[in-house]
């Protein structure tokens, strides 16, 4: 495994997830979440993963980000075999190195935009990379909100603001549970656009859960789960396409 | 509606826990109190009926003046009354009394026992009739001839005293050696409440500790089948009715246990004022709680009154949820009062202060005004959040949770302003005014004035919160930005919290200041006052003899010494306390100001000080009608005003005087003043000796040592009151960690957001501790800026009384705030525990 590992810096992966699986409860009441899933995030890709509620993708998402263990299996970060991390690691292992896009409730209410921006590198007691950090505003266009706090921001801007501080501490890989699941259509395409953006103009490596055939649309890459398992995959999505195989999942 | 009531409060068990813990302490500690007094109270009662068993009547002199702590003050009676009562027909026995102070002295020529603060150093005559004498020797026989005496056993086992064995007893004159001739018990118990018990036969007694020729009581037995009544009427019939009084057996016992009574009750409403401290502090706890709690069940309410529930509902249910947890913690509080209550007696006996108590007395009394008051100031703390439950429209059911919102802050400004200023108009009119509403006033004005700033509290939140947080933020980053973003949020929780504090903290700023003020008021009347090198202080409840200042008068290198005595006289229609010195000697001793006439007429007159003497118009060459208790009364010539009373009291006369009127003519203390180029040392080691040899209960102290025995004192009260306000202290600092505990649950989902971005679980667990230090901080500096108002208005008050200077003890007051940060540390120590506890996904989605 640790030959793998290794690769993955070379191989230009982000992340990785091998034979995982999580098991919720025990006995009768025993649910398999992941069944053994084997995936991989190629560096500077947008990828989606789509499924069928149920089918395991928040999970994923939550295990290949460091916020949930694995019952089995490993993940993969950049070189870093979460499992051997405690959670003070993973929690400098998300500060330093994931960034995060909720579906609501990103950002700390007591904090301006532009503190919220720099959360991560405020707690590693850093200052952030200045001319980074002025690519990243202006590519979400908040320049000129920056001193405003969340409550006087609409939907849109701080969705834009978590965006933003996904971005700014140049993390290895980028998760976003639907980001756009609380817009509607017009400002969550704009999102969508940005996250794009972050990819082919900045470099960033997104994955993103998400239920909406449209906004995986955007993705370079669409993996699907049922089940917990990874059943299928869709290079160069197209809406329709998505939709199409998302039926044949659900029959 | 009720079934809903019940379900809330189990959905919210920890916070009602904490609440319930708030009115829980401050019953606890009243019932507690009350309890303590009760079994007091009991044990003195039954010690009484014991003492006074086989007494059937009693014949004393009149009561001549009553004090302010019961009892009275009376003369004795001549002993020749003893074959008058006993030549009444129905008189069985009866016998002369006489009781005053003895102090037993052990072998190393220390006082026995703990004289300083504990129980009485009793000396009397013995019994020589069975039924008159609560004591039963254990060994040896009855003390008989001037040599002899019976001590108790308790005395006897400390001392490693037995029959047969010598021992030094003080008396009013110097010490003198006596043999024991027994031991004795006091019923069951080896002395009567720890008392030490010296008894003479009566002559010796007379000699010692009375007066001979005179005793104190005569105490009668009445011949078999004549009841009390009857026998103290055909006593009465035979004496003259215009000097002395028989009372029987029965209302004898009943005067002690009353006196007892009074006596106890001034201290039984020392400690309920703290009681009540804590249970007004409780109160601000109980509104903050509700408060939030009904903030953060806004929906759930909402929606009950969008499925038809009605306001007046919607109230009760909140108010049901405040009678259930009063009623609750009012009836824990009582339970675990009984422990405070043995608590109580051992905080009063580690501060010296020794309180029979035996068994444990629970009265009615006790458990319904214990449950009745908890529960009352449960309910009436949320009375207000009840309201603002009630007005919650039924639409909110459909809005995001509605955080509490500030009124207008400019309204709120001048309400709380107004408030204030009421509550310190009158504490002020309190302090000023004098009689029996000055203290209450005092008292309500102090409580008007901290609902006052709790009411400016949201008001002034914001500016304090910036500049307390800000070192903080600068300091611990991060951590210190967003605990002090935090405590800003909500600016009317953030100061309902402090308000608690502000309480406690208050009150003990209040008492700092105020002490200090006192410790260098009395330093500056000593330097400016007090001409005397050296004090022989006595025994401060019986005196010392006034052969001390005589053999301290002889003593080579002594300019000048006085005894000063104190008493009661009737001046002007009151009770006044008056004060004798040695007019020839008193300029050498002390300065108080003469401002008219002069001392040297003293011998013959009275001197008052300038204050009184301006309010009544006399005027020097005036006559003053003084009643003594014993001798009725005199016209004394007032020979002069002088304008120090905290030197020598308001009535100074002379020791002459003095002497002509009290029978008992004992120092207080001895002032010295030494010759001009005496050899300071070598007087101080001969007055030392005679103090070791004859007068074992004296301190002979020095100026400096006399200010710092001055300062003890002071600081003895001054501990016991920190150690009772510890209380209110103690429940103002659950209330900060009920607060926060209610605010981590508020924002499970930002912390969650938090640790999901990287913030560590150790960053957490410091945002919390800062928040509740920045919490402690302000309801410290506003409670020490209520404190110094306090110190500061009180002060000013007592200027008459000696207190020339108001002192702002810095050095104490910023140890006050570095406590109070740590108590803010120790209550987030929980909530701290807990935030960073959170299982990071499950906070995230959380509603």
């Amino acid at each position: 495994m640790t030959i793998l590992a290794g690769s993955t810096e070379t191989t230009g992966v982000a992340a990785r997830a091998a034979h995982a699986v999580k098991v919720y409860g025990k006995g009768d009441t025993e649910v398999r979440a992941l069944d053994g899933v084997t995936v991989e995030f190629a560096r500077g890709a947008f990828t989606a993963i789509m499924g069928p509620s149920g089918s395991g993708k928040s999970t994923l998402m939550h295990c290949l980000a460091g916020l949930d263990s694995l019952t089995s299996g490993q993940v993969v970060i950049g070189g870093t075999d979460l499992s051997t991390l405690d959670d003070k690691r993973l929690t400098v292992l998300r500060r330093d190195r994931v960034g995060f896009v909720f579906q609501s409730y990103n950002l700390v209410p007591t904090l301006t935009a532009l503190e919220n921006i720099v959360l991560p590198a405020t707690l590693a007691g850093r200052k952030p990379d200045q001319a980074w950090l002025d690519n990243v505003i202006d590519t979400v266009r908040l320049r000129d909100r920056l001193t405003h706090r969340p409550s006087e921001l609409s939907g849109g801007q701080q969705q834009r603001v978590a965006v933003a501080r996904a971005m700014a501490g140049q993390p290895d890989i980028i998760f976003a549970d639907e980001p756009t699941g609380n817009l509607d259509s017009r400002t969550g395409t704009e999102i969508l656009d940005f996250m794009r953006k972050a990819v082919d103009e900045l470099g960033q490596t997104v994955v993103m859960v998400t239920h909406d055939p449209v906004a995986a649309a955007h993705a370079d890459r669409v993996v699907f789960l049922a089940d917990g398992r990874v059943v299928d995959e869709l290079l160069e999505p197209t809406a329709e396409g998505v939709l199409d195989r998302m039926k044949k999942l659900g029959d | 509606m009720f079934k809903t009531t019940i379900k809330g409060l189990l959905a919210q068990k920890l916070r009602f826990a904490l609440t319930g813990l708030a009115v829980l302490l401050g019953v606890s500690f009243m019932a507690g109190t009350m309890i303590l007094t009760d079994t007091v109270k009991a044990s003195f009662d039954g010690l009484f009926t014991e003492v006074n068993r086989g007494t059937d009547a009693v014949v004393r002199a009149k009561g001549a003046l009553s004090s302010d702590f019961g009892g009275e003050t009376r003369g004795r009676v001549p002993e020749t009354l003893v074959d008058t009562v006993s030549a009444v027909p129905g008189v069985g026995q009866a016998e002369g009394f006489v009781q005053g102070f003895a102090q037993l002295v052990d072998r190393k020529g220390k006082a026995l026992g703990n004289p300083d603060q504990g129980a009485p150093t009793l000396g009397m005559s013995w019994g020589r009739t069975q039924s008159l004498n609560p004591f039963r020797l254990s060994s040896g026989h009855a003390p008989d001839g001037p040599t002899e005496v019976v001590i108790d056993r308790g005395s006897a086992k400390k001392g490693h005293f037995k029959a047969g064995d010598k021992i030094k007893v003080l008396t009013k004159g110097p010490t003198r050696e006596f043999t024991v001739a027994g031991i004795a018990r006091f019923g069951d118990a080896d002395s009567p409440l720890g008392a030490s018990i010296a008894s003479f036969d009566l002559a010796t007694a007379q000699q010692v500790i009375g007066e001979p020729g005179t005793v104190d009581q005569v105490v009668a037995v009445a011949d078999s089948g004549l009841s009390q009544d009857k026998l103290a009427a055909a006593i009465r019939d035979a004496l003259p009715a215009d000097s002395v009084e028989v009372l029987t057996g029965a209302q004898y016992t009943k005067e002690n246990q009353s006196d007892i009574g009074k006596g106890l009750s001034f201290f039984n409403a020392f400690l309920l004022t703290f009681a009540m401290v804590a249970l007004f502090v409780g109160a601000f706890i109980i509104y903050n709680t509700f408060g939030i709690v009904v903030a953060q069940r806004t929906r759930e309410l909402a929606l009950l009154r969008a499925l038809g529930a009605s306001r007046r509902q919607v109230l009760r249910s909140v108010l049901g949820e405040a009678v259930v947890v009063g009623l609750v913690a009012s009836f824990a509080g009582l339970v675990v009062g009984i422990g405070v209550a043995s608590g109580l007696k051992a905080l009063l006996q580690a501060l010296g202060i020794d309180i029979p108590a035996t068994g444990t007395v629970i009265k009615t009394g006790t458990v319904v005004v214990s449950m009745l008051t908890g529960t009352l100031v449960t309910v009436f703390s949320a009375v207000m959040p009840a309201r603002r439950a009630g007005r919650i429209a039924p639409v909110a059911a459909m809005r995001d949770v509605a955080v509490e919102n500030t009124s207008r802050s400019t309204r709120r400004a001048v309400a709380g302003a107004v408030v204030t200023g009421l509550g310190a108009l009158l504490l002020v009119a309190g302090l000023v005014g004098s009689g029996g509403s000055a203290l209450p006033k005092v008292g309500l004005g102090a409580a008007v004035m901290f609902v006052g700033v709790a009411v400016l509290g949201p008001v002034l939140a914001r500016p304090l919160t910036l500049a307390l947080g800000w070192p903080i933020a600068r300091l611990r980053g991060v951590s210190g930005a967003l605990a002090k973003q935090n405590a800003l949020r909500n600016p009317k929780r953030t100061s309902a919290t402090a308000a608690a504090l502000t309480v406690g903290v208050g009150l003990v700023g209040f008492i700092t200041i105020f002490a200090a003020s006192a410790k260098v008021s009395i330093n500056d009347t000593i330097d400016k006052a007090m001409r005397a090198d050296l004090v022989l202080q006595g025994h401060f409840s019986s005196g010392v003899s006034p052969a001390l200042a005589d053999s301290v008068r002889k003593v080579d290198g002594v300019d000048s010494a006085s005894g000063i005595r104190v008493g009661q006289a009737e001046i002007d229609g009151g009770t006044k306390q008056i004060t004798a010195v040695d007019p020839a000697s008193i300029a050498n001793l002390f300065d108080v100001g003469i401002t008219a006439g002069s001392l040297t007429g003293l011998d013959k007159g009275i001197a008052v000080y300038t204050g009184i003497a301006d309010q009544q118009h006399w005027k020097v060459g005036d006559v003053l009608h003084v009643r003594f208790p014993e001798t009725g009364v005199k016209d004394l010539a007032l020979v002069a005003t002088f304008d120090r009373k905290d030197v020598a009291g308001n009535y100074v006369v002379s020791t002459g005087t003095y002497d002509a009127n009290f029978a008992d003519h004992l120092d207080f203390a001895v002032y010295v003043k030494l010759a001009k180029g005496a050899d300071g040392a070598g007087v101080r080691t001969q007055l030392q000796r005679i103090v070791d040899t004859d007068y074992p209960s004296v301190k002979l102290q020095d100026r400096t040592e006399f200010k710092k025995a001055q300062a003890r004192q002071i600081d003895q009260m001054l501990n016991l009151i920190y150690a009772l306000l510890l209380l209110a202290v103690l429940i103002a600092v659950i209330g900060i960690a009920n607060t926060l505990a209610l605010s981590i649950y508020e924002r499970t989902r930002e912390l969650g957001l938090l640790r999901a971005v990287g913030m560590t679980r150790g960053q957490l667990r410091s945002t919390v501790r800062w928040e509740s230090v920045i919490i402690a901080l302000f309801g410290t500096v506003l409670g020490l800026v209520i404190g110094a108002f306090f110190g500061w208005s009180m002060v000013k008050a007592l200027a008459d009384e000696g207190f020339t200077t108001f002192r702002l003890p810095v050095g104490s007051l910023l140890t006050v705030a570095v406590l109070a940060a740590l108590a803010g540390v120790a209550a987030a120590i929980g909530p701290a525990r807990r935030s960073a506890k959170l299982d990071v996904l499950a906070a995230i989605s959380a509603p």
